[in-house]
């Protein structure tokens, strides 16, 4: 029981990890709650499913349930769904930015961004869910007692590659390092010369580029709608900000610490709380440190 | 023409509940930097107790006391700000994004027990027949909305002038020190733990005035009335409004929720039913373009922010 | 700002007195509607929305309501409570429709009721909001009306056939609204006194990505079998973990999960024997002719929640506006209930049959109404009762296995309240 509970925590927690990564830098960065970064997981989902349409999903390879078309499809949403963020950021933030709005106008043109780009994906596809594959895979026995689906078991491989490419292009690249300066301080970045829009465009992109796998994840276990990002947005947000803004590592501690808050708790209390519970764990981190397991204490 | 006029009243009421809300909301982020964005769990703790207390009483539910309208809405008040004296001493540490997700996380904590706990709240189904202040003296509905508008008009007028009165008076302006400049405040002996704490509180009062007020105007409550949705929205008023400023509030309540029931009249007019799906679509991206709009053309709300105390209060 | 003030005012006006004009006028009678579709429900709204235009033509091409053509005026309650109350007081008061239909999600139906309803005297005929104190409390005052029983019917004939199937050792996984928890009360009494077994209950929050934590814990009590209550998105999710993760395959399934949304989502091969019950869609030429012109009109079939009951509802409306003396509420409100009179010369769907039944109108004489849910009779209190069926699917296909007539259903009620 606890075992498949940990298994599915951790699981939920990869997906929610790589939005969350992208929600800790902007909060960090941009210094502003982009609520429409879960609509970047939805395009990045349905950017993909727009490849798989042409190319299919692939035959599934091994005991995967699709090919090498879906990870072609996903890298290719990834790169677009990194110029969608961007260019959203252009159209909107960057403007407001310029004329010196307040964070809190940001968060609700964000807002307003949001309920545009989802309804643009309803526009188009409409309400009704799709999916990239129609293989139901059955779980494999892990250990007795915890079974995963092999898809499942490639995601978290999947996701690990990521995060360890993440955290070697952030500790040894220049524009890696040169986020990270400004995720400390922009105003000491600046004074180092750091071109604060060059690293601010790549924010944008690496983090587009992050939800669209974590919401081609969360299509493919199991289905896509256009829901699927805005489902994830709090999940989202607590776990960024239970990991402490602007790390990495607080954000994949935080993404897999709000999964398995959410699988454990059903062992204990009613599912009907399930949703509550990274909240509840969210304040609880909280009380003991404000700013977060690995963030900067203010 | 007594068609239009009586949705219009109609219209001023859920306006003016808003409005209530925004005020409230205005007092803890406008003047004390507080972002609450559990403005909901708030919101339903008044209109569940209001609800509880004068709901007629059923056998199956722990409430329905079946007291009179007047003592839902004092109680509803008191059980609000206790909530929110408890709430405040466990997150008045935080600092921005971080307590809005922790007001977050309790308003959707609170709308679940609401939904789960069928005994005292009567869970998914909601309580009904929530008298309805001297509806037996204004018995058709275009009276009583008159009625009841002229009560809103009267409850929130009287909250305007007596915030507009508190924010100059000391209290008000130790508020605003400590918002702009608070090691200054502090400096000066001023304990800023304790007036966050009375602002938060306040504020918070009046969204449990706001749900008491909600319930007894519309006869029924659910957990449906709660979800973050509500949040947003009133947010959305502020900001559009003008925050800091509390005509903002009351002008941001106006238009946004204008904006909201006029995209769904001008979607019937424009587009067929049988497109009726994406007519809905096309109405909540115009709501959305609109407040974007209105953000980009006047970050600083319709109202504007009211004058500050120094030049670096934007940080 | 007060440039802005002045525009948005100008705009708000114009919009109202330009629907206030159009309202002025007799012809054409206006029929409001309020549907969630926008928010969690929207998956399913858009063929209730297509039912309703569908009903709509019908009683346009069969005569309209008093000579005048029926203009459909469709309000998104963006599954928000408030948004729904203030889109139904517009339906009243600018566009004076004389009834309407909605809404779907109980949350939204109930402050419309105690807010809009009851107090104008409007009649609102719903076609899928099932909880039971809407009509059973009085705060209708009468002028609310479902065309979809409550989860009573279907909750007792589930409870019937599972243990007619003999299942065991049941664990039940239910959308935690007012409807799965109403289901589930009224599935549990029946069951006890049927002799099932329930092993777990586990509630489920709606949109929500993954299930896997309620699934686990419903398998952790070694059920045999399963009963889904909830609607078909989120019942795709939770049934595909459900059988990933090694769950029985006997399942049984409410009513919204009869759709090819259901089935084509889960995967065709994996549903086999799968069954559920439905409401009253006793298969006959009134059922099937409704069918065949939904399926001419929207090529897509017509099988899904709220489908059949919607155009039940809206051809009641209309039926009732003719017979109904003139176009107020409470003449309306009497009229609903001779749709269906026992001696009535039977009319059924269709715009052909909704001709025939105005000439019987017009000449005076009772109806008895036939919809695409079978025979619509309602009780004292504005509910429907009626036969149900259970659904099966077998080859991928969703096919009738029997149906549970009426007198059988009484005799179940009999047999469970005793």
């Amino acid at each position: 029981m606890i075992g498949q509970a940990i298994a599915d925590g951790i699981l939920t927690g990869a997906i929610i990890a790589l939005g969350a990564i992208g929600v800790s830098f902007t909060l960090q960065i941009m210094r502003f709650a982009n609520f429409a970064h879960s609509e970047l997981l939805t395009w990045g989902a349905y950017l993909a499913l727009v490849f798989v349409g042409f190319a299919g999903p692939g035959t599934p390879t091994g005991p995967l349930s699709f090919g090498w078309q879906l990870i072609a499809a996903a890298l290719f949403a990834a790169v677009l769904t990194g110029v969608v963020a961007w260019i959203v950021d252009s159209l909107v933030f960057r403007n407001l930015r310029r004329r010196g709005a307040h964070p809190l106008t940001m968060v609700f043109a964000a807002f307003g961004a949001a309920l545009v780009m989802r309804n643009v994906v309803v526009l188009f596809w409409g309400h009704d869910s799709h999916f990239y594959t129609r293989e139901l895979q059955i779980g494999v026995e892990l250990l007795p007692g915890v079974r995963m689906l092999p898809d499942q078991i490639f995601i978290l491989g999947l996701t690990l590659v990521v995060v360890v490419s993440l955290h070697l292009f952030l500790t040894y690249s220049r524009t890696g390092m040169a986020m990270r300066a400004m995720a400390e301080s922009p105003q000491l970045a600046q004074v180092c010369g750091i071109e604060v829009d060059a690293v601010m465009r790549w924010t944008w992109i690496l983090s587009g580029a992050l939800a669209a796998l974590a919401g081609v994840f969360a299509g493919l276990t199991p289905q896509l709608h256009p829901e699927i990002g805005f489902n994830l947005l709090l999940a989202l947000f607590a776990a960024a900000i239970l990991g402490g803004t602007g790390s990495l590592a607080g954000a994949v501690i935080g993404g897999l610490v709000v999964g398995l808050a959410e699988n454990l708790s059903v062992l204990f209390i009613s599912a009907g709380y399930k949703t509550a519970m990274p909240f509840l764990v969210l304040l609880a981190v909280l009380l003991v440190r404000p700013q977060g397991l690995f963030g900067e204490k203010q | 023409m007594t068609g239009i006029f009586s949705y219009l009243v109609f219209f001023a009421c859920i306006v003016l509940i808003f409005g209530v809300l925004a005020l409230g909301l205005n007092l803890q982020w406008g003047f004390t930097g507080l972002f609450n964005a559990g403005i909901v769990g708030f919101y339903a703790i008044g209109a569940y107790t209001h609800a509880i207390l004068t709901a007629a009483p059923q056998p199956q539910y722990l409430g329905n006391l079946g007291l009179p309208w007047i003592v839902g809405i004092l109680a509803a008040m008191a059980a609000t700000a206790l909530a929110a004296w408890v709430i405040a001493l466990l997150t008045i540490r935080l600092r921005g994004d971080y307590l809005a997700i922790a007001t977050f996380g309790i308003a959707v904590s609170i709308q679940l027990v609401a939904l789960n706990w069928e005994a005292l709240t009567g869970g998914s189904q909601g309580l009904s027949r929530i008298p309805k202040p001297l509806s037996g003296v204004f018995d058709t509905p275009l009276a009583f909305n008159l009625w009841f508008l002229f009560l809103l008009a009267v409850i929130v007028g009287g909250i305007y002038v007596a915030l507009e009165r508190i924010l100059r008076a000391p209290w008000g302006r130790v508020l605003r020190a400590i918002r702009e400049d608070e090691t200054a405040a502090v400096a000066l002996g001023k304990s800023a733990r304790r007036f966050r704490l009375e602002a938060f509180v306040l504020g918070s009062m009046l969204m449990g005035l706001a749900g008491a007020l909600y319930v007894s105007f519309i006869g029924f409550v659910s957990p449906f009335d709660f979800l973050p949705i509500v949040t947003f929205q009133v947010w959305a008023m502020l900001i559009a409004g003008g925050s800091g400023n509390n005509r903002g509030a009351l002008i941001g309540a106006l238009v946004v929720w204008g904006i909201w029931s006029a995209s769904g009249i001008a979607v019937t007019k424009v587009v067929p039913p049988s497109h009726a799906a994406q007519g809905a679509a096309v109405q909540v991206i115009l709501i959305g373009l609109l407040l974007i709009l209105v953000l980009l053309y006047r970050p600083r709300g319709l109202a504007g922010e009211a004058a500050v105390v120094s030049r670096h209060a934007a940080d | 700002m007060r440039g802005w003030i002045r525009i948005a005012v100008a705009l708000a006006s114009g919009l109202l007195v330009c629907a206030e004009a159009a309202a002025q006028a007799a012809c054409p009678v206006k029929i409001g509607g309020v549907l969630p579709l926008t928010g969690s429900m929207a998956p399913i709204t858009k063929k209730i929305a297509q039912a309703a235009e569908l009903a709509i033509d019908h009683v346009n091409q069969g005569g309209g309501i008093k000579g005048c053509p029926v203009q459909f005026i469709l309000r998104d309650d963006q599954g928000q409570p408030t948004v729904g109350v203030d889109a139904a007081k517009y339906l009243v008061e600018v566009e004076r429709v004389p009834a309407f239909t909605g809404t779907i999600s109980s949350g939204v139906t109930g402050p419309i009721i105690s807010s809009v309803t009851a107090p104008s005297k409007v009649v609102q005929i719903t076609c899928c909001s099932t909880a039971s104190p809407f009509t059973l409390d009085g705060r209708s005052a009468g002028y609310f009306f479902r065309t979809i029983p409550t989860s009573k019917t279907q909750a007792y004939a589930t409870a019937s056939e599972t243990t007619k199937r003999g299942l065991k050792k049941t664990a039940v996984i239910y959308v935690n609204t007012d409807f799965g928890t109403d289901m589930l009360r009224f599935y549990k009494a029946a069951l006890t006194k049927l002799g099932g077994e329930i092993v777990i209950e586990v509630p489920y929050n709606d949109n929500q990505a993954s299930y896997r934590a309620e699934v686990s814990k419903a398998l952790a009590a070694k059920p045999e079998s399963m009963l889904l209550i909830g609607f078909p998105k989120d019942a795709v999710t939770i049934v595909r973990e459900w059988l990933s993760l090694g769950g029985p395959r006997t399942i049984a399934l409410n009513n919204s999960m009869r759709t090819m949304d259901f089935v084509n989502g889960v995967g065709a091969k994996f549903v086999e024997d799968f069954f559920g019950m439905d409401n009253a869609q006793v298969a006959g030429p009134q059922v099937d002719a409704f069918n065949k012109a939904f399926e001419e009109k929207f090529k897509a079939d017509s099988k899904g929640p709220g489908v059949h009951t919607q155009y039940d509802a809206l051809m009641v409306m209309a039926l009732a506006m003719n017979i109904a003396r003139d176009l107020t509420g409470p003449s309306i409100k009497d009229a609903v209930r001779l749709v269906h009179v026992p001696n009535g010369a039977p009319v059924g769907t269709g715009p052909g049959e909704f001709k025939k039944a105005l000439e019987l109108i017009k000449a005076g004489k009772p109806i008895k109404y036939f919809g695409a849910t079978g025979p619509i009779e309602f009780d004292a209190n504005g509910d429907v009762t009626g036969p149900a069926l259970v659904w099966k699917i077998k080859d991928g296909q969703i096919v009738t296995d029997r149906t549970i007539t009426i007198e059988e259903m009484q005799a179940l009620f009999r047999r469970i309240e005793n």
